[in-house]
């Protein structure tokens, strides 16, 4: 009974545990990271937890990462920071915190109970509060300080704002450096209320938004010692759509009082101050979307009326962008190109032409482009059609015959008329009829580009003609001022050969002058100054064959103890191969470039011959006994050539 | 003065063919009133001069030379008169000076031809010789010190060697024609003369031997190949009778050769004999 007692136990720990095994195995395991890291902007050491889903690192327990640099911050600033929070299941969860900033420092340090202390200066972004499942939950807290000499100089933003599940709760606070806004919320996060702005220097209100459940019924705001009131949604009736009050809710707002004395206001207040409260944010969702899955937003909540976008209307706008990008495509090259801006002054077509192409730009794909951004931003599906296209074109809609002023008085204004006008209205205030515009801008452009382009390549084709002949003349006078130089100096074969190089220069440019002004005659200017470029080179080689010589013979020269004189005398050496080169091969070339000579085999000849040169100077160090019996009773050029390891003469036949 | 130096010459002229020289015949030689010259003789020389270098300061001396007499029915040419070798080390100090020490064998032909004796009889030398080689201006001139010791032998049959010391000096000066310096295909003109004299136990009234006055025209084809060409007057004392003085007029050929051997790489700095 004892011992049964003793050992059924022990059965079933070690059951248990043998049981407990394929748990432990199918279980994920914990894995720790403690290391460098980069983050957007921000690098510097992370410790974290992390588990291993496929190839997948899905965060998981704490995480930490910071920097901080004390040489950094002494040689000129340091840009410290220190993130700490939790993640659960790649979903940052629990409490973070983010520290980042700026900082300078005199350089002056002190002891401090054992401490080197060094002050500091600069700005410093704090953020603090709860996370749940990525989303702002409770209390979030915002601020920007101005540090001076480790001590909070001033405050420059700071926004409280409760959240619960990522959707702002309750009232909230923000400010900057001079204005306060206070707000509050309904529990599923619209907007509701007075949100007023404070400004710090008298703290009277200077702007109030009134909401109602999201509705924004009027704007109160003051100019000029002015109190103005805007109404927007007065009394909301049709269909609605619950949306963020972000740069789209804005737009929208704009598009609604677009007739109103002034918009200004929008781009001040209460807008600044939530675009500034937004851009925040987006810092703290940045650094955890680049970690793992979060939507770090305000999430302030607005109602608007909703004018869905019927498919037809969805597949116009498409058209429109499509028709729009195409146009400017067209119109943008066409106004900053120079060579038109200079041909219009002379051309008055082009001069026409091009003013069309600016009018259609301005009263055309100017609005339409307006048009598209909305269509980017989302907003064309709350705010009336017909109040939107009538807004893009505030003094009314150009037509088909667009009217350009010559500029001189008394000369009636000269009108274009694109391809299709009379098929075309553009009355109307939808989709349809900015359709209809934006195609009549995109054919307009076509056929003007179409007459313009070609006035363009006629006017290049000259200007390339003038340029292409002042080159080549310059090259022929170049290279016959260099034969002149120096044929005196040469040898006869020398200068034979000189003078059929300048002989076929000349033929070319004859023969150039003698062909038609066409696109062939451009190739041919291009062809013969690359013929003038190898011919210069080829005379300038042989030119140099005396000298060359001169140098070759003084290179294969050994100085010799002569005992029975008791003096040293050069010898020549080598003389094979100083011979082949003298006899053979320099004829060889000068034959080639005497009776030989075209513009496909200058630059092969002249090559050739400047690595013969080089090869006789390599020849001079390199043992060469083989070769000089080979080089024996050798009269073939070619053979020489080949026996040298020059490259092969096929360029040069 | 003269008076003893003839008593002495010829007591000592007598002893020497006593002892030394049975064969000479017991005729004592009598000095002339006046200096006799014998009737010049016509020769040939055909010399070839090697030097052949063995390392950066050494070289080998190498001399062949045949040297022709005339006969009566042919001048310059009719017979060989000597075979002469003469081989050295020679060891270069610097571009002005070198040494040489080294030995000769010359074959003699019995050039009588009424002789009846031996046709040919070896000579043997011992020889040293220290040369300057001094420029100026285009021209070099060159200060030749020789020393031979020498042994010969007479052509009768079983003669006795005699041993002699000759003491040669030379001056020479290469004047270059065409150039302003010698380099190939220069073409130069080379006077010298040179000053031989012997002494020895047999030499008693006959210390000057010879007395070589020469211009040759030389082509140096290359550095290490010259060919020259010339005529030599000469005149001295003759062994037996030092009032009896042999000339010649000599036409000499030369042929300088002074090949190298050794391998590039240790030739390359061996042309700055002061580094």
């Amino acid at each position: 009974m004892l011992d049964m007692r003793v050992t059924l136990p022990l059965q079933r720990i070690i059951l248990l545990w043998l049981l407990s095994f394929p748990v432990l195995l199918s279980g994920q395991e914990k894995l720790q990271y403690s290391g460098p890291l980069q983050l957007g902007k921000f690098k510097g050491e992370a410790a974290y937890d992390y588990k291993l889903e496929g190839n997948d690192t899905i965060l998981d327990g704490p995480f930490r990462m910071q920097r901080s640099s004390l040489q950094a911050l002494l040689e000129n600033e340091d840009a410290s920071f220190s993130f700490s929070g939790n993640f659960e299941n790649n979903y940052p969860d629990g409490f973070w915190s983010f520290l980042f900033g700026e900082f300078q420092s005199d350089s002056e340090s002190q002891i401090v109970d054992y401490q080197y202390r060094v002050k500091i200066s600069g700005i410093q972004n704090q953020a603090k509060g709860n996370i749940r499942q990525g989303r702002p939950d409770g209390l979030w807290e915002y601020l920007i300080q101005r540090i001076e000499d480790s001590e909070v100089a001033e405050t420059l933003f700071k926004s409280a704002i409760t959240f619960e599940g990522g959707v702002p709760q309750k009232s909230f606070r923000i400010e900057n450096e001079t204005s306060t806004l206070v707000g509050r919320f309904l529990r599923n996060g619209l907007a509701h209320d007075i949100w007023s702005l404070y400004s710090d220097s008298d703290s009277r209100t200077s702007e109030n938004w009134y909401f109602n459940e999201g509705w924004l019924s009027k704007i109160e705001f003051e100019e000029n010692g002015e109190v103005l009131v805007s109404q927007i949604y007065e009394e909301p009736t049709g269909s609605f759509k619950v949306l963020s009050l972000d740069s789209g809710y804005l737009q929208i707002l704009k598009l609604k009082l677009q007739q109103a004395d002034s918009l200004s206001f929008l781009s001040r207040g209460i807008p600044a101050l939530l675009a500034e409260n937004a851009a925040n944010y987006k810092k703290i969702d940045n650094i955890l979307s680049g970690l793992g899955r979060s939507a770090f937003l305000p999430e302030f909540k607005v109602k608007a009326e909703h004018f869905p976008l019927d498919s037809l209307e969805t597949a116009r706008m498409d058209a429109i962008k499509g028709l729009y990008q195409r146009s400017v495509a067209i119109s943008e090259p066409l106004l900053n190109n120079t060579q038109l801006n200079i041909l219009r002054r002379s051309d008055e077509q082009a001069q026409f032409l091009h003013a069309v192409v600016s009018a259609i730009s301005s009263d055309f794909l100017q609005p339409l482009q307006q048009l598209v951004k909305y269509a980017e931003l989302d907003v064309l599906e709350f705010v009336p059609r017909d109040q939107l296209i009538s807004g893009l074109w505030p003094n009314g809609k150009p037509g088909t015959r667009i009217r350009i002023d010559s500029g001189e008085a008394g000369e009636a204004p000269k009108v274009f008329t694109g391809p299709n006008a009379s098929q075309l209205q553009f009355g109307a205030n939808n989709l349809q009829s900015a359709q209809d515009m934006a195609r009549y801008a995109s054919i307009s452009l076509d056929s003007i580009a179409g007459v313009l382009n070609d006035k363009l390549v006629k006017d290049q084709r000259q200007q390339d003609f003038i340029s292409l002949e002042e080159q080549m003349i310059a090259q022929v006078n170049e290279l016959n001022k260099h034969i002149d130089s120096v044929s005196s100096l040469l040898p006869s074969d020398e200068r034979e050969a000189l003078s059929n190089i300048r002989a076929l220069a000349e033929r070319r440019l004859n023969q150039y002058s003698s062909l038609e002004e066409n696109s062939a005659k451009i190739d041919y200017a291009r062809a013969s100054i690359a013929c003038f470029t190898d011919l210069k080179s080829l005379s300038e080689s042989i030119s140099k064959g005396p000298e060359r010589l001169e140098v070759i013979q003084e290179k294969y020269q050994d100085a010799v103890w002569n005992p029975f004189i008791a003096t040293i005398m050069n010898e020549e050496v080598k003389k094979r191969i100083t011979a082949a080169y003298r006899k053979v091969l320099l004829p060889y070339f000068l034959d080639k470039a005497k009776e030989d000579l075209n513009c496909d085999n200058a630059k092969a000849l002249g090559d050739l011959m400047d690595s013969t040169y080089e090869r006789l100077l390599e020849l001079r160090d390199e043992s060469t006994s083989k070769l000089e019996r080979k080089l024996r009773k050798e009269q073939d050029p070619e053979m020489i050539l080949q026996l040298f390891n020059l490259p092969a003469t096929d360029k040069v036949n | 003065m003269r008076q003893h130096y003839k008593i002495s010459f010829g007591a000592l002229i007598s002893m020497l063919l006593c002892f030394s020289m049975p064969s000479w015949g017991q005729e004592e030689e009598v000095l002339p009133s006046e200096s006799e010259f014998k009737e010049p003789v016509e020769r040939l020389w055909i010399n070839t001069y090697g030097n052949i270098r063995i390392s950066k300061r050494l070289f080998w001396d190498a001399q062949t030379h045949f040297r022709f007499e005339e006969t009566e029915n042919t001048p310059f040419v009719g017979q060989i008169g000597q075979i002469y070798n003469r081989h050295a080390i020679g060891y270069i100090y610097s571009k002005a000076f070198n040494v040489s020490l080294g030995g000769v064998l010359r074959i003699n032909f019995n050039t009588d031809e009424s002789s009846t004796d031996r046709k040919v009889v070896p000579e043997w030398r011992i020889w040293h010789q220290y040369q300057f080689a001094l420029p100026l201006a285009s021209v070099m001139t060159y200060h030749r010190f020789r020393i031979e010791h020498r042994w010969t032998q007479g052509f009768a049959e079983n003669s006795e060697y005699i041993f002699r010391n000759r003491w040669r000096y030379m001056f020479r000066v290469k004047v270059p024609l065409n150039n302003h310096k010698f380099e190939p295909k220069t073409i130069y003109v080379s006077p010298e003369a040179e000053l031989i004299w012997q002494s020895g136990k047999e030499v008693v009234a006959s210390p000057l031997e010879d007395l070589r006055l020469t211009t040759t025209v030389g082509y140096i084809l290359t550095p290490r190949l010259t060919v020259a060409a010339g005529m030599m007057y000469s005149q001295g004392q003759t062994l037996e009778n030092g009032g009896i003085y042999k000339q010649s007029w000599t036409v000499r050929c030369h042929l300088y050769f002074s090949p190298d051997f050794r391998k590039v790489k240790n030739k390359l700095p061996a042309i700055h004999f002061d580094d």
